[in-house]
């Protein structure tokens, strides 16, 4: 599958369906459908994150987050991970469903 | 079997009887728990060779077999990002594994497959166990085993661990495949990649397979090797440029760069995407009566995992929760320590009476043998193992992961993650097996300077000598002082670990499980390895040291020491010299430097306030807070780590104790003198 060329479809398709929103992950509100677009991490973290299924084209959902601006919680292949700030401030998600704007 | 198997391991497995298992699977899957359930209390803890990953081992017999099975440490991946991951792929195509059990949890089935999917392209004898299935069951759900059999090809079990359902039979799989050596050719569906990396994949295989003794030399099969090579897994690119005299990096390069190229990701990414892709093609499948998610109720683990991260409650039960384990912990291990300590003066004075006070030899076997023996049992280990269960109800209950989740963003500030709070709190007890917890840590320098900061707590034996002399000469007012002193160099050595350790302080990445009801079995039967390792292995060191030092005293050895530390005890700290061997004790356990100066103001009829003015009282403490972990701490961090680390972290805290009592005591002498 082409990565690049299949994201610019989906935000093709999606702009007609829905207002197209890519944003921060850290930006999302609580229980939003997010498609993962881009993470801009490093290396080790990128590896970490698609071991354990998070990659661009993944569905995942924003369950909740610490306070105090502390780490997020997501659901992503039916089960929870939870991502420290720093790092879920590098990955880019395309709103799906349920979007605040 | 394949074609790396040694061909003299069939004749072992049929003389011996022998067949040697190594469980793999995700963390938090139910590994320990099968472990347990098979192997009894006959586990022992240990590491693997030369690495500080944890190595569990137990045997049993089966049906006229003798079964040697091996806990690997729980991975997502058979790549080179932990320790753990690299450990457990040489061992399980080592000569030493005949089949490995992969550990499958259900209810989680795309991430787990993610690493079966792996294992499969090992080319070792698997057989995949199905654990959880009661959960997924009650979520109504269930899996077609026949399918999953076409799949995967090799033998698939639904169990339930905790219950022991299925388990036994993992182990007639077990001999079945043994026996007839069956081979595992799961359908192509399931491990091949799209076309452009199967391309990719198949130059370097041949590559690989041009070469003359390539079949000979490798333990990892060719495609397994292509695939980490094409993955840029730089431990295996050694191994193949080493052992193969294979000159890859230019060549393969060139192939990852076109790929990386086309897709427009990074090389993980892409083969990540085309596993999971794989997954799904089975889970599609297999997974049945699927019922649309959102129509159940809340459970009482999910309003439990609602109150435990809310922004108010959270914290609250937190606090509950670490109080709870501290006043636990120490109810527990005081009542038997005082109960011991008793016993032990009451024997003592029956002892002098059955032989002359001049025996040397009593001396030196009674005060330092059993009085270390006692001292490190009364002292250490009746805290040592209600801890180390209470620790084990939490982490298998799946409350750590969400007290890291809610102090994340609080430890970050020491420059280590949430977690460490937890090893942190409970070294306000003992720092022993708080050094101990920090096994949870994910990586090494986690670990590491987790580790560092954990062994700067007070301990108790720490505040019975600050309370005892500071908080009862001095002011309570001086005792906050000396903490706050103490938290300062915590969070300072916190900000230097952080920026000198090599590695950047990685983010949080961390599965959270839902709650579940904690296990008692693997409970006690954990808290039971983890509290035998420690009796055998420290406890020992413990003991000789103490009939050394019992030794030295008698024989007026030490005496010149203080003479040698009188330039730092005298000169810079301002202390009387006699405290440099006080402080030398100290290192056995804390408490003693404040006994023994006890001890010795009444032996030449003064008391302490004589012997010591405030100044001096609060810098001895000071001193005695900061200056070095105790001999079972350092022993601990030894093994969790090295002792090159462990003795680096020793000087370190010396030197940060002179420094900083030093300060405190030119800024008395500046203060008397103005």
């Amino acid at each position: 599958m082409h990565g690049r060329h299949r994201r610019h479809r989906l935000i093709q398709q999606d702009t007609k369906k829905y207002v197209p929103l890519l944003k921060c992950l850290t930006d999302c509100e609580k229980g939003e459908q997010l498609e993962v677009v881009e993470i801009q991490a490093g290396y080790r973290a990128k590896q970490r994150l698609a071991h354990l299924g998070v990659f661009p084209g993944t569905k995942i959902i924003k369950k909740k987050s610490a306070p105090w601006n502390g780490p997020l919680e997501i659901i992503v292949r039916g089960t929870s991970l939870v991502i420290g700030r720093g790092l879920a401030n590098k990955i880019m998600v395309l709103c799906k469903d349920n979007c605040i704007s | 079997m394949s074609c790396h198997t040694p061909p003299n391991k069939k004749s072992k497995v049929k003389y011996d009887n022998e067949i040697n298992i190594a469980l793999a699977g995700n963390p938090n899957v139910g590994k320990s728990v099968i472990f347990n359930q098979l192997t009894g209390l006959s586990q022992t803890v240990g590491n693997w060779p030369g690495k500080t990953v944890e190595r569990m081992e137990g045997h049993l017999e089966f049906l006229g077999y003798h079964f040697n099975l091996v806990d690997l440490p729980g991975i997502y991946s058979l790549s080179t990002f932990s320790l753990e991951e690299i450990v457990s792929r040489e061992y399980i195509v080592s000569d030493e594994v005949d089949l490995i059990i992969n550990v499958v949890d259900v209810t989680n089935l795309e991430r787990n497959l993610f690493l079966t999917l792996q294992l499969l392209e090992l080319k070792v004898p698997l057989i995949i166990a199905f654990n959880q299935m009661d959960l997924l069951r009650k979520r109504k759900r269930d899996l077609d085993f026949k399918k999953l059999k076409q799949f995967f090809d090799c033998p698939v079990v639904p169990i339930v661990a905790v219950h022991g359902v299925g388990v036994h039979k993992l182990l007639e799989e077990s001999i079945f495949l043994v026996e007839n050596r069956n081979k595992c050719v799961p359908s192509p569906d399931l491990t091949s990649f799209g076309k452009e990396i199967e391309d990719k994949i198949n130059i370097i295989i041949e590559e690989l397979n041009n070469l003359s003794d390539f079949e000979s030399k490798s333990q990892y099969p060719a495609r397994f090797l292509a695939i980490k090579l094409l993955e840029n897994d730089d431990n295996l690119i050694n191994y193949v440029e080493k052992l193969l005299n294979f000159p890859v990096i230019n060549k393969i390069k060139s192939l990852r760069n076109e790929l990386e190229e086309l897709h427009g990701e990074d090389i993980n990414t892409i083969i990540s995407s085309e596993i999971y892709n794989n997954i799904i093609k089975v889970t599609e499948k297999v997974l049945i009566e699927k019922e649309v998610e959102g129509i159940k109720g809340k459970n009482f683990a999910d309003i439990v995992d609602h109150l435990t991260t809310h922004s108010i409650w959270g914290y609250f039960i937190l606090i509950m929760v670490l109080l709870g384990i501290y006043l636990f912990t120490f109810t527990i291990g005081n009542y038997l320590g005082d109960l011991l300590n008793n016993s032990y003066s009451m024997w003592t004075a029956q002892v002098y009476e059955l032989f002359p006070d001049t025996n040397l030899l009593v001396k030196i076997l009674w005060d330092g043998a059993m009085g270390g023996f006692i001292g490190a049992v009364s002292g250490v280990l009746v805290y040592v193992i209600p801890f180390f269960f209470t620790i084990e109800l939490l982490q298998d209950s799946g409350y750590l992961p969400r007290a890291a989740f809610m102090m994340d963003k609080i430890m970050h500030v020491l420059g280590v993650h949430g977690k460490t709070v937890i090893t942190m709190v409970l070294g306000f007890g003992c720092n022993v097996p708080a050094c101990a917890g920090c096994r949870i840590m994910e990586t090494e320098r986690e670990k590491k300077i987790s580790i560092a900061l954990t062994s700067l707590i007070p301990c108790a034996a720490v505040m019975t000598v600050v309370m005892g002399l500071v908080g009862r000469y001095v002011g309570l007012g001086w005792v906050l002082v000396l903490f706050i002193i103490n938290f300062g160099t915590i969070l300072i050595v916190g900000r230097i670990l952080n920026k000198t350790m090599p590695g950047a302080c990685t983010e949080l990445i961390m599965e959270m499980h839902a709650y579940r009801t904690p296990n008692y079995k693997v409970i006690f039967k954990q808290t039971w390895v983890r509290s035998k390792e420690f009796i055998f292995r420290a406890l020992p060191i413990i003991i000789i040291l103490g009939i050394i030092l019992e030794v030295l005293f008698l024989f007026r050895v030490l005496e010149p020491v203080n003479l040698i530390l009188s330039p730092i005890t005298v000169f810079w700290l301002g202390l009387p010299a006699v405290t440099g061997i006080f402080l030398i004790y100290g290192i056995l356990r804390k408490e003693l430097t404040l006994v023994l100066l006890a001890i010795f103001a009444e032996n030449i009829g003064l008391t302490i306030t004589q012997l010591l003015n405030p100044f001096q009282m609060i810098t001895f403490s000071l001193v005695t807070m900061l200056y070095i972990p105790c001999f079972a701490t350092i022993i601990i961090i030894a093994k969790q780590t090295s002792w090159k680390y462990a003795i680096q972290i020793s000087f370190l805290e010396i030197s940060l104790a002179l420094l900083i009592g030093g300060i405190v005591n030119f800024s008395f002498l500046l203060f008397t003198i103005f």
